[in-house]
């Protein structure tokens, strides 16, 4: 949860066995380059976040990601939809049919950056070293469906699960699923998380706490771009930790800076200067939602949680805060983009009238006061503004608390803090991610830790089968519930922009399916 | 003499063992499960996993018993690892520490540059233009926010005349120009808010010096007014200004705190605030044990720094 970011476009799940095609190879890299792409340069590229550890596996920032999927091959990688792609994955192909095991056929010939070779053995060792509890790696819980792990042969790697794993590959696909070389964690102890070591197209050469971290060029990788040219083609990355958007924004004007993240506010600026060029990735989490306490008054009660999702009219705080620039939400909780996406179930629609008819029902028509808990950012605070305006129309006086994310998230989720929160989601496209963290009776976000047994079957049926439209419609029934119920209400689906100058090629496809920038393909045109 | 500083060398400690412990206390104080926090709040966590940072970072114990343990590894130089970055405190607090005083150093010495001069022109020509010209100056200074400062600067410096980089650090080591490059706009918004309260003070001490007896006998035996102000009435006019510019030093390290995240510095400003807004505590600890012993040394520095000035102060009869 939390500063959101992270979607997709359209993802069918590829559930059984799937060769290295190379039709998933053009899914996202499509687009003919019309130009031969140039060797050499140096990238730079600004974020806001510091990275804590550069390990995925063990590292906790939020902002660790954006820097380690640089130089790490995943398992299974996905294409922008998050459909696997074969191509890019460490995994040249994959059998799920059996639901008690996922079975993987390495890609032959790949050798981590230190030398070791990457083979069945390495995959073990990660998979056991991030269910080891001792390790503290940040996805185990995620991992929780596998058993054993079985070297079947050299290149053959067996998961033996304890229960279905439908969402096994998109797992596979975040940061359980990237690979660290055994040699170097076993040699490096601690001191691995700031010196990682895995296959990617580049390798950490520096990383300065709190300043950059840079990458350079790994002379012997294994990808190749559809001409079959060796990748990657920079010489260079470096990432640089720039807090202040604002400065990322001067820095990428005084040419400081080759690529950053844009803000909402710069996109019309930067979008109509043809010294640049913006991309933007649509469906980048949920920018905005109403997340309630179902179990403390007065959201306790359906219909006054339906006359709070009914008074608040998304296209104003779209226009007034986010400058037009996200989406406002016509459907559920998975975005636009994710093959769970299903625009036919409504979210209930701005209406005073309905508001009001819903306050009537809830027994309380004149309103009411209520407390919230936010977040501050220059997004959420203004929002909140336009919130307590729409509800004041209807007569619900909001009063709310603002606290710092985690404290917020704390706070409200765990602490049983307030009845109603105003945040953003940061959840994958992948359904099972956010079922089973909201909607369970024992998932997190699950903020009074409703047992609703509706949405306990649901949630655990969807992972039971790999099928993507059997799992389909077990989602549009969890949505149907949830929106019917006003137990979430997204607002704003999220769109994440990116500028350029225009020299920096390959921006089409800098966004993955997590919305974070991969710069595996950028070239630098010379002028 | 010796005794004084001995004395006051002592009188730290107890100081610095108060303010961690309430720095710990006050970072308990906050709401949440610690181990959640620090293992990432909003996750899906493992019991198993939280029992065992609970024990590595001692969480399962009373607090009194925690801050003791934690004072014991402290004082043999272990200040544990970082909760978010995992990386070693000390080491990390030492590098960010050095960043910070350096820009720190810079912004102080660019702050009495200008608040020095412009105090004694300001009192030397009391009620006429260099005056009024010098208070608008240091009222503006104290009024404009640095962040604010420094986002201009950056759009002209660094945007449209493009003389200076908008953003980052060089280490001294590496590049000394480049290193001073880099600072010099932040240094520059740091020194310009802490300059406005020196020139005032220079002003009215110097002031007040100018008034008494023994100027007006130099200036009668015909002593240029120059050489009376810089001769004779500085060195005691000095005094109030010292205790002033120590107290500056406080204030830089508060301001750095938006300066470094405005200019992309890494320094110990942004560390601890990441640090707060993280939870993570032995982060939190160990910078503030840095700024409060930087802190309580140049008071120490400053106090002693009067005896040497004015030799009638005598502490220790």
């Amino acid at each position: 949860m939390a500063t959101g970011k992270a979607l997709k476009r359209r993802t069918l799940l590829h559930s059984t066995l799937l060769g290295a095609g190379a039709s998933v190879m053009l899914a996202r890299h499509g687009r003919a380059q019309a130009e031969k792409p140039q060797y050499g340069g140096k990238l730079r590229v600004a974020y806001n976040l510091a990275p804590g550890a550069l390990d995925p596996v063990v590292g906790r920032s939020g902002g660790d990601a954006y820097y380690w999927r640089q130089f790490v091959d995943q398992l299974v990688d996905a294409d922008p939809s998050l459909n696997p792609r074969a191509s890019t994955s460490l995994a040249q192909s994959w059998d799920v049919s059996d639901p008690k095991k996922v079975v993987l056929n390495l890609r032959r010939g790949v050798k981590f950056h230190d030398g070791t070779d990457f083979n069945a053995e390495a995959v073990k060792f990660n998979i056991e070293r991030l269910l080891d509890p001792a390790t503290k790696a940040t996805p185990r819980s995620a991992f929780t469906p596998v058993d054993t792990v079985d070297v079947v042969d050299e290149h053959i790697v067996r998961f033996n699960l304890k229960r279905p794993w439908g969402s096994v590959l998109s797992t596979l696909a975040d940061r359980g699923g990237a690979m660290n070389s055994p040699t170097a964690v076993k040699k490096l102890g601690q001191d691995y998380l700031f010196k990682p070591v895995s296959t990617g197209p580049f390798k950490v050469a520096e990383f300065v706490s709190g300043s950059h971290v840079r990458f350079v060029r790994n002379e012997n990788y294994w990808g190749r771009d559809e001409a079959g040219n060796p990748l990657p083609y920079l010489d260079e990355i470096v990432m640089n930790t720039v807090p202040d958007p604002t400065v990322q924004v001067s820095a990428l004007k005084a040419g400081e800076m080759d690529l950053i993240y844009l803000p909402y506010r710069e996109v019309g600026n930067f979008e109509t200067n043809p010294a640049y060029t913006v991309r933007k990735y649509e469906g980048g989490g949920i920018a905005f939602l109403l997340s309630f306490n179902v179990a403390k008054p007065p959201m306790d009660n359906v219909n006054l949680r339906q006359a709070i999702a009914h008074a608040i009219n998304p296209d104003v705080i779209n226009r007034a805060v986010y400058f037009g620039r996200a989406i406002p939400a016509k459907s559920g909780m998975w975005p636009p983009g994710a093959w769970a996406h299903d625009p036919t179930v409504p979210r209930p629609s701005y209406s005073v009238a309905k508001a009001k008819e819903f306050l009537a029902k809830g027994g309380r028509p004149n309103g009411f006061e209520m407390e919230a808990v936010i977040w501050p950012s220059d997004l959420n605070t203004p929002t909140a503004e336009i919130v307590r305006a729409q509800l004041g129309a209807i007569g619900i006086k909001l009063t709310y608390k603002v606290y710092e994310t985690t404290v917020a998230t704390e706070k409200f989720y765990y602490g049983s803090d307030a009845p109603m929160f105003l945040t953003s989601w940061s959840r994958y496209p992948e359904p099972e991610w956010v079922a089973s963290l909201i909607y369970r009776s024992d998932g997190y976000y699950n903020a009074g830790k409703v047992k609703d047994d509706r949405l306990d079957a649901l949630v655990d049926s969807g992972v039971a089968v790999a099928d993507i439209p059997a799992r389909r419609a077990i989602y549009r029934k969890v949505d149907e519930i949830v929106l019917g119920e006003a137990i979430m209400v997204p607002m704003l689906y999220g769109v994440t922009y990116a500028a350029a100058h225009k020299a920096v090629q390959g921006v089409d496809d800098v966004f993955g399916w997590d919305a974070k920038m991969y710069l595996h393909r950028m070239w630098l045109k010379k002028a | 003499m010796q005794r004084y500083i001995l004395r006051r060398l002592a009188q730290l400690i107890p100081s610095l063992l108060l303010i961690t412990f309430l720095v710990f206390a006050l970072m308990h104080a906050i709401p949440g499960d610690p181990a959640r926090m620090m293992l990432g709040a909003g996750e899906q966590l493992d019991a198993k996993q939280l029992e065992i940072v609970r024990r590595e970072y001692n969480l399962d114990r009373p607090l009194p018993v925690q801050y003791v343990l934690w004072l014991a590894k402290a004082a043999s130089g272990d200040l544990g690892r970082s909760t978010t970055s995992q990386r070693r405190v000390g080491a990390e607090v030492a590098m960010r520490a050095g960043i910070t005083f350096q820009l720190g150093l810079f912004a102080w010495l660019i702050g009495i540059c200008i608040a020095i001069p412009a105090g004694i022109v300001s009192a030397v020509h009391r009620g006429r233009w260099p005056d009024m010209l010098a208070t608008m100056g240091a009222v503006g200074a104290v009024a404009l926010p640095g962040f604010w400062l420094g986002i201009m600067m950056i759009l002209l410096f660094g945007v449209t005349l493009g003389w200076l980089p908008t953003r980052g650090y060089v280490p001294l080591a590496v590049d000394p120009l480049e290193s001073l490059r880099h600072m010099l706009l932040p240094a520059i918004a740091l020194g310009i808010t802490s300059s406005a309260l020196v020139t005032r003070q220079m002003r009215s001490a110097l002031l007040e010096v100018l008034a008494q007896d023994y100027i007006r006998t130099a200036r009668a035996k015909g002593l240029a007014r120059w050489a009376i102000v810089i001769g004779h009435a500085l060195r005691n006019a000095m005094l109030p200004v010292i205790t002033v510019m120590g107290l500056e030093i406080g204030r830089i390290f508060a301001g750095s705190v938006v300066i470094e995240t405005l200019f992309g510095i890494p320094g110990m400003g942004r560390l601890m605030v990441q640090a707060v807004f993280t939870r993570d505590f032995p982060v939190v600890q160990g910078c503030v044990l840095v700024m409060a012993t930087a802190v309580l040394v140049i008071n120490f520095a400053t106090d002693i720094l009067y005896a040497v000035l004015d030799p009638r102060i005598r502490y220790d009869k």
